[in-house]
């Protein structure tokens, strides 16, 4: 007996124009390294195609797959038939949630979000906070995220270290978790957590948002929620729009390479404008064997670095067998989350570093000094 | 159902991480690209050749059918598990074991995806030619099995061209060596070429020894524009028995031509048939002479207007709306049919007018293309796959197109394959005789009929 699902009336056509043609196997992180099929894009939409024909239930056993997926859209930007597999996903999780289905690293994360400010449930702000304008009125904000304010601190002073030499009118603010992330695995965005942000940001009279974090970026350009900050004149952008327009003067020979982070490439459209500050320092530029828009996911999206943390790494480990094939020195990112798995997935032998790119100019900074 | 002691004897041979009877993995094994037919009751992912040795000890003993799999992008169904029983994925054995230049040869396990393969080879200055259009996906093992071919099959021919030498195991377990590392050989039955194409019915290869070819130097694109079909087809014809071979020859029908136009920015001219032609060679002049050859001939049979691409970016240009002809079909509507019937060349003009009555007969939205340089006829039929009518019409124009072919002397299929989905028009292909020796030479191998039965009209 078929139910009636909702996201049948949005995406019922779309489901049904998947032609199962696999191509989306060529490109999908986790089918890459599993090998298989039920995880690709391909397996996903076979699923939801036998559950519109009434042939089976959206319950638990599907989880394993609808849930994790990395929300990198490789499949999306190379479907022949122009499926939209993470929007799909987003909603089928959505309606999953609202019949009790879900995976416990995710209703997790959406019961610690009750409460607490960022997803980590940390109390204390970063260290980084102590010595800066906080909540003050400043020209532009810098926004970290949570991952950048409590899993990746040192790459957050960083960039902080390189405003401030650039003397960049900037505050930070009390941040608390954008909540984007829970619209991904099945839950809802915040509207009191984007009314507080909207608020802080307002109060600074800045006229400008900068983010670290490439997915803060996308919610806070793309989220209904998040109107209020264009209502208010205030434009969202990513670090590394910010840092294309500046010279640091330093340079370095080592073979420098780049991680396209997909919120920011696939989802949000910036490609050049850190390999246009990445080449005005590093003379030795290399491209993995995936990049722009065929990048190769870090294997952290979507919240499988909570909910399948071996198969993360894994992912992560294959993006970093790219660059060791090209001789890198060092991998630069412009996301956090990106930086957070693969460093934690580089092997003792492999010798390149990781970093961010504001964190790498700090570093030639710092050997200049 | 298998029962459990059978389900632990395979996790013993493959491990238990490497065995799924899963809900979600079940789905994804009914299909491949052609869709589902039969549901199967456990999957292994396999690494090694003694690992699948062992499972088709089990199987044979048992009578349990195994569907060999590789990435599932066969239209025919011949990946499908019709029966039930084993999916046995062999993507995981997916190894260049050897490239070697000196003997033109390379050695890889079955689940190497064609690209990963090429991309190894490209730097040395050599590739596989074959090119399926599928190439970013399917893997090698796939493409022998069912002898894929692609848009240079007129001066490179298909996957059988270049398959030397083959390591099989047979349907009761035992491992079998076909072939040879040489360029040639002529010792005993042709045993590599019986397994070349036989979608996985007779054995499944676990390694396999390709030949290779030095990457032409240089090429040169152009496009002849007809007004009628009738010119174009004798451009074709003229073409291929000119003493030149082009190592492309497409031909493309007014309705996917504005189908593209529709859905890109390539603003192609709309008129009635458009051929695409590339040619290659040694040095620039060799390309460039046989393109002025066959530019000629276009002139001579009324091609109204004929363009050479003279910058690489014309050049990606022109590609780009070959490239695009399935994902603008794909996206005309929910459900595509590609056919792929192929005749001797003199008759593909008549085949697009005569297929182009039966599109109108039925109202099918059809876009019509060909590799025209050997005769491979592919039209892509969209339709609405809800739509019980239309689904049957599609059929009724398959069956035509398929008795079409035939009775010009053609062949079901080019380079797809038989599968599920052709195989009641076998006989009509083959007769009487020829099925019942290819049953003959199944059964020799698979006297129980356990490996992929319920392919290619096989189980009689
Ligand atoms: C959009 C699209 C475009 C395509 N374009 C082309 C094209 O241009 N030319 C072309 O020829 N085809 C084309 N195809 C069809 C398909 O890609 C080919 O048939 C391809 O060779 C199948 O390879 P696969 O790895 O997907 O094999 P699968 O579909 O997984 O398997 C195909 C057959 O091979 C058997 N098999 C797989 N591995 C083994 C093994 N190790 N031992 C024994 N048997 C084995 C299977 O049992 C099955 O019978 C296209 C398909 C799609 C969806
Ligand atoms: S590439 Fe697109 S149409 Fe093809 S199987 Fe994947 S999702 Fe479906
Ligand atoms: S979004 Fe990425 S991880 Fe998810 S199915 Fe598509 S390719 Fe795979």
């Amino acid at each position: 007996m078929k139910e009636n699902y909702r996201f049948e009336v949005d995406f019922g056509e779309q489901i049904l124009r998947c032609s199962v043609c696999g191509f989306c196997q060529a490109a999908c992180p986790i089918y890459g390294l599993t090998r298989r099929p039920a995880l690709n894009a391909r397996g996903k939409m076979l699923l939801l195609q036998e559950i519109l024909n009434g042939q089976m239930a959206l319950d638990q056993d599907l989880v394993e797959t609808l849930f994790q997926c990395t929300g990198c859209a490789s499949c999306e930007v190379n479907c022949p038939s122009g499926v939209e597999v993470p929007e799909i996903l987003r909603h089928v999780r959505q309606e999953m949630v609202d019949r009790g289905t879900c995976h416990p690293a995710f209703t997790g994360m959406n019961d610690v979000l009750r409460t607490a400010a960022n997803i980590y449930a940390e109390s204390q702000p970063p260290d980084y906070m102590e010595k800066r304008k906080v909540n003050q009125r400043a020209e532009h904000v810098y926004f970290a995220g949570c991952v950048g304010a409590y899993r990746e601190e040192k790459a957050t002073e960083a960039t902080l270290d390189l405003l401030d030499c650039l003397k960049v009118g900037y505050t930070l603010i009390d941040e608390v978790c954008c909540t984007g992330i829970l619209e991904d695995v099945g839950y809802t965005l915040h509207s009191s957590k984007a009314g507080t942000i909207i608020d802080r940001v307002k109060a600074t009279g800045a006229k400008a948002l900068i983010t670290g974090c490439p997915y803060c970026y996308r919610t806070f350009k793309n989220k209904a929620q998040f109107r209020g900050l264009a209502e208010s004149g205030i434009e969202v952008i990513h670090i590394s729009q910010f840092f294309m327009a500046r010279d640091f003067g330093v340079t370095t020979d080592q073979v420098v390479t780049y991680h396209d982070p997909c919120d920011l490439g696939r989802h949000g459209g910036i490609y050049e404008e850190p390999r246009t500050t990445i080449k005005k320092i590093a003379e030795n530029f290399i491209e993995m064997e995936h990049h722009h828009a065929q990048s190769l996911c870090c294997g952290a999206g979507g919240g499988v670095r909570g909910g399948y943390p071996s198969n993360s790494i894994g992912m992560a480990r294959r993006r970093l067998a790219e660059a060791e094939a090209i001789g890198a020195d060092v991998v630069l990112t412009e996301c956090n989350s990106c930086l957070h798995n693969l460093s934690n997935a580089k092997l003792r032998r492999q010798k390149m570093k990781v970093f961010t790119t504001p964190q790498f100019i700090g570093h030639l900074l710092e050997e200049k000094a | 159902m298998l029962d459990k002691k059978i389900k632990n004897e395979l996790m013993d041979i493959v491990g238990p991480e490497n065995f799924t009877e899963a809900k979600i993995d079940m789905v994804s094994y009914a299909y491949d690209a052609m869709g589902s037919k039969g549901t199967p009751d456990c999957a292994v992912w396999v690494t090694t050749t003694e690992q699948v040795s062992k499972i088709m000890e089990l199987a044979h003993r048992e009578r349990i059918p195994v569907t060999p799999r590789a990435a599932g992008t066969g239209i025919a169904g011949m990946a499908v598990p019709s029966h039930g029983g084993i999916v046995l994925d062999i993507m995981r054995m997916d190894r260049i074991l050897e490239i070697n230049i000196e003997d033109r040869i390379c050695v890889v396990e079955p689940g190497v995806v064609y690209a990963d393969l090429q991309k190894e080879l490209a730097p040395l200055g050599f590739t596989l030619p074959t090119e399926p259009g599928s190439s970013i996906v399917s893997a090698i093992g796939g493409n022998v099995a069912t002898n894929a071919g692609g848009l240079k099959g007129a001066k490179y021919g298909s996957t059988k061209d270049y398959v030397l030498g083959l390591k099989v195991v047979l349907p009761d377990g035992r491992v079998l060596k076909t072939g040879s590392r040489t360029m040639k050989t002529s010792s005993g039955y042709n045993l590599t070429q019986l397994f070349v194409g036989s979608e996985g019915t007779l054995g499944i290869m676990t390694e396999i020894i390709l030949k290779v070819v030095p990457l032409a130097k240089a090429t040169k694109t152009g496009l002849g524009l007809f007004d009628a079909l009738e010119d174009a087809g004798r451009a074709v014809i003229q073409t291929m028995s000119s003493g030149v071979i082009p190592s492309v020859m497409e031909v493309m029908g007014r309705y996917l031509i504005q189908a593209i136009n529709e859905n890109t920015d390539l603003n192609l001219p709309e008129v009635d048939t458009m051929l695409l032609v590339e040619t290659d060679g040694y040095t620039q002049t060799e390309a460039d002479a046989q393109m002025e050859k066959i530019i000629e001939i276009f002139k001579k049979n009324n091609a109204s207007e004929v363009k050479l691409a003279e910058t690489d970016a014309e050049r990606t240009d022109l590609w780009a709306a070959r490239k695009s002809t399935y994902p603008v079909s794909a996206r005309l509507n929910n459900s595509i049919l590609v056919e792929d019937v192929t005749v001797p060349m003199s008759r593909l003009a008549d085949l697009f007018r005569e297929f182009g009555k039966i599109i109108e007969k039925y109202d099918l939205k059809v876009a019509m293309c060909a590799h025209a340089g050997d005769g491979n006829f592919h039209p892509l039929i969209t339709y609405d796959g809800r739509d019980k009518e239309m689904v049957a019409k599609v059929e009724k124009a398959s069956d035509e197109l398929f008795k079409m072919a035939i009775a010009m002397g053609g062949t079901l299929t080019g380079e797809h394959g038989i599968g599920i989905v052709k195989a009641k028009y076998m006989t009509l292909e083959h007769g009487e005789t020829a099925m019942e020796m290819m049953r003959v030479i199944k059964r020799a191998f698979d006297p129980h009929n356990i490996l992929n039965p319920g392919k290619m009209a096989l189980d009689g």
